[in-house]
């Protein structure tokens, strides 16, 4: 009997998410990236687990900025392992002057609960955030970040979101500067965070 | 159950005269990575090494913790990182293959129960003649030592 039930709301849970999937429209799914130089950046509010929070909020920090989403299954765990262990490395005095934020993309899966949750696993200092999907895709056109949700014929999950990996650099005044390359390892996310940590 | 033992006597006899190509393949530094909580889909890396002087192809891997285990790679397209499955991974004729994270992995999806750093795996890599191979992976929150810098001597 509860199997049936089982059943059915897994009936409807699948509905759900294929009509989720035709009303998605994703973002300019492949396009080569702009230049770094046309990026405006700027100031952004999102969702965290203890409230709002805006990228101000952390005025007088180097922020890294990393845009992906917990169902990653590789490729986020991967950057997001090595930016923690970079900031690791880091003496607590370099640490006090950097923060790192995690942007999900896909808020129809990740509640702020859970990326506080995801966030603080790879460092204590990372902060999990998400939003609308309009405020995430202005955000994302500001930064040059892609990402596109693809169904993927695999028995188990229903979508993956492909994205652009990168980690994004914010200066302590709030500017956009730079990035770190998806899979750097490290000790040369280390040297990445120095170089504008000790920028004027 | 006669039957079963006499196919796996036919099996094993066949194995020892062709060679199976799970014979010639080694396997280091097996592990499986541990994720945050509530992530339901993890990824098992290793070096898998083929000391026989033929190509084998790894074309599935199963494992008890997860309901469904995949082979995977990433494809990095202008930027934007894709991770897609694959039919078959390579290991070349006294080659090897790297799982890695960030390239070639096995996915294990949707868990069964939340893995535990130290809990361990049992995976077995299914080639392309039909026979297979057993490893232990355990769950470790960083790659082992020199998994990850094996590349470079
Ligand atoms: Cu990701």
């Amino acid at each position: 009997m509860s199997e049936r039930i089982l059943l059915v709301i897994a009936g409807l849970l699948a509905a759900a998410v294929l009509g989720l999937a035709l009303f998605w429209q994703p973002e300019l799914p492949e396009r080569p990236l702009p230049a770094a130089a046309a990026l405006s950046g700027g100031d952004f509010t999102l969702q965290a687990a203890n409230g709002p929070f805006s990228l101000h909020d952390l005025r007088g920090k180097v922020v890294l900025l990393y845009f992906g989403y917990t169902y990653c299954p590789d490729i986020c765990p991967t950057s997001l392992a090595a930016t923690a262990e970079g900031l690791k490395q880091l003496t607590p005095a370099e640490l006090a002057k950097v923060a790192m934020v995690f942007i999900s993309v896909d808020p129809e899966r990740d509640t702020p609960a859970r990326l506080k949750e995801y966030a603080e696993f790879f460092h204590s200092a990372m902060l999990g955030v998400t939003g609308t999907p309009e405020n995430l895709a202005e955000i994302a056109r500001r930064y040059g970040v892609f990402y596109a949700r693809q169904p993927v014929a695999t028995a188990g999950g229903d979508y993956v979101v492909d994205h652009s990996a990168d980690t994004y650099v914010v200066d302590a005044a709030g500017k956009l500067v730079g990035k770190i390359a998806h899979a750097t390892p490290p000790d040369q996310v280390v040297l990445a965070i120095r170089k504008y940590l000790n920028q004027p | 159950m006669k039957k079963l033992s006499l196919l796996t006597a036919c099996l094993m006899f066949s194995a020892g005269v062709l060679a199976a190509a799970a014979d010639q393949i080694s396997v280091d530094k097996p592990y499986v990575r541990l994720l945050p909580p509530g992530v339901q889909t993890t990824g098992a890396f290793m070096v898998i090494r083929n000391a026989g002087d033929k190509d084998v192809k790894l074309v599935k891997a199963d494992n008890p913790a997860s309901r469904v285990t995949e082979l995977h790679t990433h494809l990095n397209e202008g930027g934007i990182m894709k991770m897609r499955p694959v039919a078959a991974i390579e290991i070349k004729a006294k080659g090897e293959a790297l799982l890695q994270p960030g390239g070639l992995h096995i996915m294990l999806i949707d868990l069964k129960v939340p893995l535990k750093e130290g809990d361990v795996v049992p995976i077995t890599l299914g080639f392309d003649d039909g026979s297979s191979k057993k490893l232990d992976a355990k769950v470790l929150r960083a790659a082992p030592e020199a998994a990850m810098s094996h590349h470079h001597h």
